[in-house]
């Protein structure tokens, strides 16, 4: 936790008649506490997401939309969908895709001015202000998680400017990010980033705060008491592509 | 190069040239103070700016509690606000895309007054004094000439209509009606007539507030749910109900079995246990072969067979005579497939279902407890025999004993907080009137003047909006009550927030007859008024359009199908953009102008003299607030009198900080207020209670008997007024063979439906496929024009099929409609449109690929077309499409409006001359075409 960082409050809501069910949000805030009093270099963020709660309702990938003040073609975290079978024997599973905080990132050692960079407590980062838009990151990242920033507005589909709300600035990194033409993130790559700014602050990512589902689950996976952990006890799990042995930070449920 | 917005804005004419479209009012004023921010103000100052409002959405009608941030009077984030337990924090897509609807370009701006014919979309700006005078003088006129009943107030799609009603109801007419009359009516009328409520859903709102055996109370996050059983619902991506969809899954992670049945496989289908893809238009066949499995093979000793819970029969009234009314069509044969009523095997023929799987789900439904079944609003509530499917549905839940009970269904209606009664509809009931019928002068009060209940539709309890073209077109014609025999002309329609142009019945019939003209070329309908923040059809059709603060910018209240009272504050979280006004000054205004304008109704003490800001209104509505009864177990408040009547905070009625009334069996505490929930995190929450029903002096039930009643003590008044007045039959119930209303288990088929109705079976082979719709985030009237929606796909409906075009986009500003400067190019892909969903063998058998375009043709001649996407997630012979998605006609919905011509209406093709025979409603999902391509 830096210096001077001012923790918000955690919600007080009535006590839960079972001390094991209570709001899952405000467990896993007090979790984010327990983490952000250790060094930096002792926690890795990590998510878990249940794919059997996940509604496909895409509130998430809006949320964090609104979160990152993201722009046209620039999505942190699609949820997916896979369709299989045939009528009446058939499937759908919803897959949410945020960036998958890889121990061993592809993004990372491609990048030729080192603007990506794997930070100690597991989130790849990307310092907007080395970045050139080189997007060597792009191709290199096997889950698609990064996109660019071509410095297209909402309000240029209608009137040729930004929208008010295009006017309020990303806290991205825990820096203000006016995003005007010529500055960047524009012209940079960009990506999930596990709502770092609002980490710092003890508050959890926008799409494990809002999830429809309560399907997302957050935390420091360097603590077993975290539900982040607990969660995934005595179930089925899976990291995407681990053949790859990207080893990610973001484990489903099956 | 480092540029700021303005030197960039500067340096560059053509943005700069658009740039000056933001550059007004309120816009350019959130810009100046945002632009002290700039990339070198440090994160901490940023958010020390920041400011955090619990609030209220309003984009539909879930209503679910928000945190919003805003940054320099302009929205930030849009979070879930965890202290509602209706929705906990969580929020969906629809939800978090509300700054899109407030900062939208296509917004309504100014009041406006039409310089076109209705219809085209030209307007002129106007000022607010001008529009309010414009409608007081003809509203003034009409009153005179014609009689105030002349007006029609909807009040739209929202549930803070009071303001509005409270104008027009004070004004004189007693036909306010909104938009409940063409959402699910049929769905809810088993829920009313039996007990008194609406809507039945199952009982997964977790937390609830729960009295403990120690006297506290604490949250209680555990569901006791083992079966829940969802027929033509889809609580994930309709997502009516918040509750629905963690709960759903969370239920179902400890155990319960989640079933759904619905003729394509929803994303709820996609996490269920079992899906079943029933015939569209066969949920009653359905809901009444588990009602005479169950009957029939229930068996008390066999703990296999214990199907039925007689413990109802000492809260309800009637059920023998229901049984035996249901019992006598079971040696009846079917015309259409020969099969006794109600067996296995015809439910199986006409659902298309499996008979074991029938079995099967009428077993688990009946030996399973607790099990909840609930019907949807698409599925049941837009075909025409929903009355019945919602009949049968109530009778199932509660004669199993899953009424009210924990893990079983409950009647949100009956539950939730009171908020409010400051409508006047009061008044207009007891108002006093006068009317000459045959040439005698007769006295009666406003409200026998209404224009449903004592017209065609005595029983329509919500109004029969989707009927009043007809009305529009022949006038009102009073049958029933004190006035029979009187008639009046429709004159003037004002519309707030709702789009019934497009939504109630076709859009063909509406314009018809709202652009109808007498002998000297004036429109017969003198007034039409549209008070919205959206520009949608309706507004094309307007003389004048008030644009109206949207629910970022204005107040309200929200107290949406909890299991336990809750309730909660909009609030204004940023200044009404350009010149909208929240609905407490447009009442005002409208109020002031028509009392400048002589109407002797209309006094300062009922409005701008009672009412200085908007909070003074909703602080009148909280008195009423929770309204609950002291019942259920565990007991809400055991320090206070069982039974009694609550009103007040939940922390006075905690501390007992009451007064107590014996004789109005009522206990008081400090009122609710809009101050006392902007403290308490927005939100007030009373405890949760089961078994709500059984208390002694009726509990919940609000049926005039107090208990349920299975002989309908409701429709048995209503064929007593008729009978009155020389009981003559309504026109829609006379088509279903009924002189009377019913009073006990009653069936009729459902309409246009080749498979069970025999004067529909000869469509069959022309016309072989069935098309229904299927409620999607996208498929609001006003949903479209958001961006970020209109980016995401969702569930084979709402697909980027778009084609590459260049278009020029058109707003509603000072000038009137107004292309802006610019052409804009939307790449092929990048938007998703409504679409047909087809079953893929189907479109393979027509030869049909995904995105062809086809034109889908009904008996009637109607059409509609669009790009078919062929699935494997529907029914084969079904086509379904989003409602109100396709086909939109106003530029108001932005990229949307663009692909009006390759994107399909399902309501364009409904039957206008068809409305759900008691309460009214359209019959938007019973209709077969055929498909040609195009």
């Amino acid at each position: 936790m830096s210096a001077g960082i001012k923790l918000s409050p955690i919600p007080t809501l009535p006590p839960p008649v079972d001390p094991s069910q209570e709001d899952i949000t405000i467990v896993m805030r007090r979790d984010l506490r327990r983490a952000l009093a250790k060094p930096i270099e002792q926690r890795h963020w990590g998510m878990v997401i249940d794919l059997q709660r996940c509604t496909g309702c895409q509130g998430c990938t809006i949320a964090c939309i609104n979160e990152n003040k993201l722009p046209p073609g620039v999505v942190y975290r699609p949820v997916l969908e896979n369709v299989s079978g045939t009528f009446p024997n058939v499937s759908k599973q919803f897959l949410p895709r945020p960036c998958m905080q890889c121990e061993d990132p592809p993004c990372v050692p491609v990048c030729p001015v080192a603007a990506t960079y794997k930070r100690p407590d597991g989130i790849v980062a990307i310092d907007y202000d080395v970045c050139i838009g080189c997007r060597y990151c792009i191709t290199a990242c096997p889950y698609s998680a990064r996109t660019f920033d071509w410095g297209e507005f909402y309000g240029d589909a209608v009137c040729g400017a930004p929208t008010a709300y295009e006017e309020v600035p990303s806290l991205e990194y825990g820096k203000v990010w006016m995003r005007e033409p010529g500055t960047s993130p524009i012209g940079n790559t960009r990506k999930c980033q596990f709502c770092l700014e609002r980490l710092d602050h003890g508050e959890l990512p926008a799409c494990t705060e809002t999830c429809f589902g309560r399907a997302t689950y957050f935390g420091d996976l360097n603590d077993p008491e975290a539900l982040v952990n607990r969660v995934r006890q005595d179930r089925q799990m899976m990291q995407l592509k681990s053949d790859l042995g990207t080893n990610p930070s973001v484990f489903y449920l099956l | 190069m480092k540029l700021t917005r303005r030197q960039f804005i500067g340096a560059s004419a053509t943005a700069a040239a658009t740039y000056s479209f933001w550059g007004i009012g309120r816009y350019a004023l959130a810009q100046s103070r945002s632009s002290a921010i700039s990339d070198a103000t440090p994160v901490d100052k940023v958010l020390r700016e920041e400011k955090t409002f619990y609030t209220s959405d309003a984009f539909c009608a879930s209503e679910c509690g928000l945190k919003v941030t805003t940054l320099n009077g302009v929205i930030s984030t849009i979070y879930g606000n965890v202290h509602v337990p209706y929705n906990a924090g969580t929020i969906c897509a629809k939800g978090g895309s509300g700054k899109q609807v407030i900062y939208s370009p296509y917004r309504l701006k100014y009041p406006m007054i039409r310089v076109g014919a209705r219809g085209e979309g030209k307007f002129r700006r106007a000022s607010w004094s001008e529009a309010a005078a414009y409608i007081a003088t003809r509203l003034e006129h009409i009153k005179k000439q014609y009689g105030p009943e002349s007006v029609i107030m909807d009040g739209g799609d929202m549930t803070d209509q009071d303001p509005y009603w409270r104008l027009f109801y004070t004004y004189g007419t007693p036909n306010c009606a909104q938009h409940g009359a063409i959402c699910d009516t049929p769905r809810r009328f088993g829920p009313q007539v039996i007990e008194g409520g609406m809507r039945i859903e199952p009982d997964l709102m977790r937390p609830v507030l729960v009295r403990q055996p120690d006297g506290s109370l604490k949250n209680d996050y555990s569901y006791a749910n083992k079966m829940v059983i969802y027929v033509g619902w889809n609580p994930f991506v309709a997502t009516r109900i918040n509750y629905e969809s963690r709960g759903t899954l969370a239920a179902k992670a400890n155990g319960a079995k989640i079933v759904v049945v619905d003729p394509a496989f929803s994303n709820t289908a996609a996490q269920a246990d079992w899906w079943l893809p029933i015939r569209p238009g066969t949920d009653a066949d359905l809901f009444a072969a588990m009602l005479r499995y169950i009957i029939s093979n229930n068996s008390p000793g066999d703990p296999e067979r214990n199907y039925i819970d007689p413990t109802f029969l000492e809260y309800s009234i009637g059920w023998p005579a229901f049984e035996a009314a249901f019992r006598s069509w079971w040696n009846k044969t079917d015309p259409v497939n020969g099969l006794p009523y109600f067996s296995l095997e015809w439910t199986a023929q006409r659902t298309g279902l499996a008979a074991s799987d029938i079995r099967e789900l009428a077993h688990e439904f009946g030996s399973t407890k607790p099990a909840a079944l609930v019907w949807g609003m698409n599925g049941t509530g837009h075909h025409f025999n929903g009355e019945v499917v919602s009949t049968i549905g109530t009778a199932l839940n509660v004669i199993t004993g899953n009424f009210d009970a924990p893990g079983g269904v409950i009647d949100t209606a009956l539950v939730r907080s009171n908020k409010g009664g400051n409508n006047a509809s009061d008044y207009i009931k007891a108002n006093p009137a006068q009317r000459v019928v045959n040439g005698k002068t007769v006295t009666g009060t406003s409200w026998d003047l209404e224009m449903d209940n004592n017209g065609a539709w005595p029983a329509a309890f919500w109004g029969a909006l989707g009927a009043y073209p007809k009305q529009f077109a022949e006038g009102v014609q009073i049958q029933y009550g004190p006035f029979a025999g009187y008639s009046y002309p429709i004159k003037a329609f004002v519309v707030r927030g709702g789009n019934p142009i497009l939504s109630a019945s076709t859009k063909d019939r509406w314009s018809e007859v709202v652009t109808a003209k007498d002998a000297s070329g004036a429109y017969k309908t003198e007034l039409m008024v549209c008070i919205d923040t959206a520009y949608l059809e309706t507004g094309m059709y307007a003389d004048v359009i008030l644009p109206e603060a949207s629910y970022f910018e204005r107040m309200g209240l929200s107290d949406i199908y909890p299991s336990e009272p809750v309730m909660y504050l909009r609030q204004p979280v940023v200044e009404p953009l350009f010149e909208a006004k929240n609905q407490v000054e447009i009442m005002n205004l409208l109020a002031k102008a028509l009392h400048d304008a002589g109407d002797p109704d209309i006094q300062a003490k009922d409005f701008w003299g009672k009412y200085h800001v908007q909070d003074d209104f909703w602080n009148e509505a909280l008195l009423k607030a929770p309204g609950t009864t002291n019942v259920g177990k565990p007991l809400p408040y055991p320090h206070l009198p069982e039974g009694y009547k609550l009103l007040g905070t939940p922390d006075s009625l905690e501390a007992g900080r009451v007064q107590i009334d014996h004789t109005k069996q009522q206990v008081q505490g400090d009122p609710v207020t809009v101050d006392w929930l902007r403290a308490h995190n927005g939100v007030a929450v009373w405890p949760m209670a089961w078994y709500r029903q059984l208390a002694k002096s009726g509990g919940i039930i609000a049926t005039k008997s107090g208990k349920m009643e299975f002989q309908f003590g409701e429709m048995e008044k209503i064929n007593a007024f008729m009978a009155q007045s020389g009981g003559k039959t309504p026109y829609m119930l006379e088509k279903t063979g009924m002189s009377q209303f019913p009073t006990t288990f009653f069936w009729y088929e459902t309409v246009w439906n080749p498979y069970t109705n025999s004067n529909y079976a000869k469509y069959r082979d022309e016309y072989p496929f069935q098309l229904i719709s299927g409620r999607i985030h996208q498929s609001m009237s006003a949903t479209q024009y958001v961006d970020w929606l209109g980016r995401i796909s969702e569930e084979h409906l709402w697909m980027p099929l778009n084609d590459d075009k260049t278009y020029h986009p058109t707003v509603v500003d000072a000038t009137g409609g107004r292309q802006v400067a610019g052409v804009h190019r939307l790449r092929a892909g990048a938007w998703s449109i409504a679409v047909i969903q087809m079953n893929a063998a189907d479109g393979r058998h027509l030869g049909l690929q995904t995105g062809d375009v086809v034109r889908l043709r009904n008996p009637l001649g109607l059409e509609t077309r669009g790009k078919v996407w062929l699935s494997e997630l529907i029914r084969p012979g079904v086509l379904r499409v989003p409602p109100g998605a396709g086909n939109r006609m106003t530029p108001g919905m932005g990229q949307t409006y663009e692909y009006r011509n390759i994107t399909p209406s399902s309501n364009k093709l409904l039957d206008p001359d068809l409305s759900s025979p008691i309460t009214g409603m359209s019959s938007y999902n019973d209709m077969v075409v055929k498909v040609i391509k195009a």
